[in-house]
């Protein structure tokens, strides 16, 4: 298409160059032939006549009268009424799926909505429409007028009401003496000046009546303080509308207000204040100082309890506290539409992050939240995947990360397909919490026969995430969802480090809905271990003394897989989840529809409380059953005959039926 | 004699090269605050007040990123200064209505040659941020941006960092916890 228009200026250039629609100019150009041609056929066939009959200043009035009215026609049809440039990336913050796409504000006490604009990226001040015409939010919209062929806002709804104004005053003009020019040249109607004046009377007469009425209908308007868009939407109807303020007040307020002033195209000057180090800093308070106080007590006791009850005997440093308690205000922080959300309660099944999750001006957050999303169509797919192993040893040291980062691409690798599982994990911990997307990323790399490649890529999708959270962002969102995602990957990676995850798992527990002990009761749907309960981790790994994991090395697992008929590709993507957890199931085995994914994990769920029978005598293939006994080795029950014990590096011990 | 030019520097100082060394230190210790630099850690947005219509105006409603930044009465001051200014500029009066008739006299012909009153005030007010953000608000490590910039919809304030001291001390003011 060619390009068009392009109502840009030199700051905030509200929309890109629009396809050029000459249906747009088609009302303009008619309204203007009209004014024009007639108003010149007026001057040249009757005026002549009316200034020679009665006084020259018969002309002279209906000049000075068309030259006003044109003068506001042109500013109002090339006026800036008001537009908003775009809100910058920056200040968005919030994920968007999170956000409300309302927010209540009170306007001279009453309650006014106010709509979020997914163009415009900010939500709607009030009496700020969005017109899909221009596509701009305009301040104070009134309409677009296809007449203009602009938008009536703030800045040029004045100019718009004298046009309107004077257009009328100047039909009736036109129309009168035309027909008083009429009316004294009765018997010289053949003449053309009578024929030209003949027309330019119907012409007015034919525009006088929905000029007029249009006049009357923003007269009453103007005196109410109202727009016509909310007018015709009925937003005060029966209501008080809090905008008015008398109707002298209001006229005053339409006619003698002082030019708003634009925002678009204004200079920007540069900012030539320089910020230099080192910054001077207020005196705390003592109510700040106890709190900081507190709160790292707070963090302490809360770390030292977890790293008891989990009988830790690592040596590292508590895991940090949970996310709420470093951002205390995370779903109600300082950014950008908070302070508002906190004087009227928001609607909260209405999200201002609709369906399209593509979104250019997104900012990282939101396009690992897209991708994740996107990841998670097949959410109904594997219902036990979330069991996985959830690891979320809780690191935020940098080092850490990216040595998880590549411990992870060395052994951690799953399947392709897996990403089935992975996207339906992380459609269900869409809520910003890749961690349990890394660990449904392991199981589903368990649970897949695809080559190791796969989740190496799946993880690096995720790398980036991590490598983020290291550094300091500026976004809390962000900041908080890497610190998730580096948790799962620090678990899978070395087994020094598997008591981690309990305390950590004890942190995340919260958020995961799923029952803390649903391992140990009925296979129902998969539980997400890692998320469980210290209380959980620890009587598993009661259970599982010799279910210790192999570590992530090929080779051990490779003569761990040797005896059995399972491709070597499934081995390294087992290990690192049944090492996290000291405990089953990971996931089902690879290469399995997902609902035998989720039979085959009730399947190894319910393997530990039949000792004996579980070793060939289940309907599911052998293949996943080797892998549950395998996994599910809880309870260590007495192989039945036909058990191979394979030891593995680090003392583990797996039954493998053969 | 460069060397015994140089010796006797050394002993014209009187201090010897330990001292000499340690003034070498001490230029390397500059050097190395010199190359702190500030980055921009975070931003702020003070949302509008729409409590009393559609004026302009913004809370003074102190954000709490800003806690350990400045001093809460500064900031209420410059808010309020602002929200001062702006009630200037739409105030509706006699200058107002002087320029409107003005204006529909001259065919709006008039707006090309002088300033309109709001845009008098909004330069007051570029002014007034200016020399805030020289006084108040650099020393403190934060920027305010004009809100003309943002349509007035809200005041932007940019939170800056010190890059280059220890890492201890890195982060922004939100996060600052970087799990140590």
């Amino acid at each position: 298409m060619p390009v068009g228009l392009s109502v840009g200026g030199a700051l905030g250039d509200p929309s890109p160059s629009r396809s050029f629609r000459p249906s747009r100019y088609v009302p303009v150009s008619a309204a203007t032939a009209f004014l024009v041609g007639a108003t010149t056929l007026f001057f040249c066939f009757t005026c002549p006549w009316l200034s020679d009959r009665f006084s020259s200043f018969i002309p002279l009035y209906n000049a000075v009268v068309f030259l006003f009215t044109l003068a506001n026609f042109c500013m109002a049809t090339f006026m800036d009424p008001g537009i908003f440039p775009r809100a910058e990336e920056d200040e968005d913050k919030e994920d968007d799926f999170r956000a409300p796409l309302y927010k209540t504000v009170e306007v001279r006490g009453i309650q006014v909505r106010m709509k979020w604009c997914s163009t415009c990226r900010f939500y709607r001040p009030p009496r700020c429409s969005h017109c899909s015409v221009c596509d701009n939010c305009v301040e104070e919209f009134d309409h677009h007028c296809p007449w203009v062929n602009n938008c009536i806002g703030r800045r040029n709804y004045r100019y718009f009401f004298l046009f309107l104004l004077s257009l009328t005053t100047h039909i009736m003009d036109v129309f009168g003496f035309s027909l008083l020019y009429i009316l004294h040249h009765t018997k010289q109607l053949d003449q053309v000046h009578s024929g030209v004046t003949m027309a330019v009377m119907c012409v007015a007469g034919l525009f006088f009546v929905p000029v007029a009425g249009l006049t009357g209908f923003h007269v009453v308007l103007v005196a109410r303080g109202r727009t016509t868009n909310e007018q015709v939407t009925g937003k005060f109807r029966g209501g008080v509308n809090p905008f008015t303020h008398g109707c002298l007040k209001n006229i005053a307020h339409v006619l003698c207000s002082s030019q708003a002033p634009r925002y678009l195209g204004r200079l920007r000057k540069p900012q030539s204040v320089q910020v230099q180090p080192p910054f001077l800093r207020p005196p705390l308070s003592e109510a700040q100082l106890a709190a900081k106080v507190l709160d790292n007590g707070i963090q302490q006791s809360k770390s030292s309890l977890e790293i008891m009850e989990s009988q830790s005997t690592d040596a590292e440093p508590p895991p940090p506290p949970k996310p709420e308690h470093r951002y205390p205000g995370l779903p109600h922080t300082q950014n950008e539409e908070c302070s508002l959300l906190t004087e009227a309660p928001p609607t909260p099944s209405l999200y201002k992050y609709r369906p399209a999750y593509s979104s250019p001006g997104k900012n990282h957050t939101a396009s690992t939240h897209s991708s994740k999303m996107s990841r998670g169509n097949s959410m109904t797919e594997s219902p036990s995947v979330p069991v996985t192993t959830g690891q979320p040893s809780y690191r935020s040291d940098p080092s850490l990360s990216s040595r998880g980062g590549a411990g992870c691409r060395g052994g951690g690798e799953g399947g392709r397909a897996g990403s089935g599982g992975l996207g339906g994990a992380s459609a269900f911990g869409g809520r910003s919490y890749p961690s349990f997307t890394d660990t449904l990323l392991q199981s589903a790399a368990a649970s897949c026969s695809s080559s190791l490649r796969s989740a190496h890529t799946a993880h690096n999708a995720l790398g980036p995430l991590i490598s983020e959270g290291t550094t300091s962002t500026s976004y809390k969102s962000l900041a908080n969802q890497t610190r998730n995602g580096s948790l799962s990957y620090e678990s899978l990676l070395t087994p020094s480090e598997s008591p981690e995850f309990e305390s950590a798992a004890h942190e995340l527990s919260p958020p995961r809905p799923h029952p803390p002990h649903s391992l140990s009761t009925a296979p129902g749907p998969p539980p997400i271990l890692g998320y469980t309960s210290p209380f959980l981790s620890a009587q598993q790994r009661e259970g599982s003394l010799q279910a210790c994991p192999a570590p992530l090395r090929p080779s051990p697992n490779r003569a761990f897989l040797r005896p059995t008929s399972s491709p070597p590709s499934r081995a390294p993507p087992l290990s690192p989840r049944a090492r996290s957890l000291g405990s089953p199931p990971p996931g089902p085995a690879p290469g399995h529809t997902p609902l035998g994914k989720s039979l085959s994990y009730a399947g190894g769920a319910e393997l530990q409380h039949r000792p004996s029978s579980s070793g060939g005598g289940t309907p599911m293939p052998n293949s996943t059953i080797k892998q549950n006994v395998a996994n599910h080795n809880t309870h260590s029950h007495k192989p039945a005959g036909g058990v191979k014990k394979v030891t593995g590096v680090g003392g583990t011990t797996y039954e493998i039926s053969v | 004699m460069v060397t015994s030019s140089g010796e006797l520097d050394f002993t014209s100082t009187g201090t010897g090269i330990s001292s000499s060394h340690g003034n070498m230190a001490t230029e390397f210790h500059n050097l190395q605050e010199l190359r702190h630099s500030a980055s921009l850690a975070n931003k702020v947005f003070i949302q509008r007040d729409y409590t009393d219509g559609t004026v302009c105006k913004f809370q003074t409603k102190f954000p709490s990123e800003l806690d350990s930044r400045i001093e809460r009465t500064l900031f209420e001051d410059t808010v309020k200064t602002l929200n001062n200014y702006y009630a200037e500029a739409e105030k509706i009066g006699g200058q107002s209505y002087l320029e409107g008739c003005l204006a529909c006299l001259t065919v709006y012909l008039i707006f090309l040659c002088i300033e309109t009153r709001y845009e008098k005030v909004l330069k007051k007010i570029s002014r007034y941020i200016q020399e805030q953000n020289e006084k108040v608000y650099a020393p403190r490590g934060l920027l305010i941006t004009d809100p003309i910039e943002r349509g007035m919809r809200v005041i932007e304030i940019s939170v800056y960092e010190d890059r280059g001291s220890s890492g201890s001390s890195s982060g922004s003011s939100t996060t600052s916890s970087s799990g140590r």
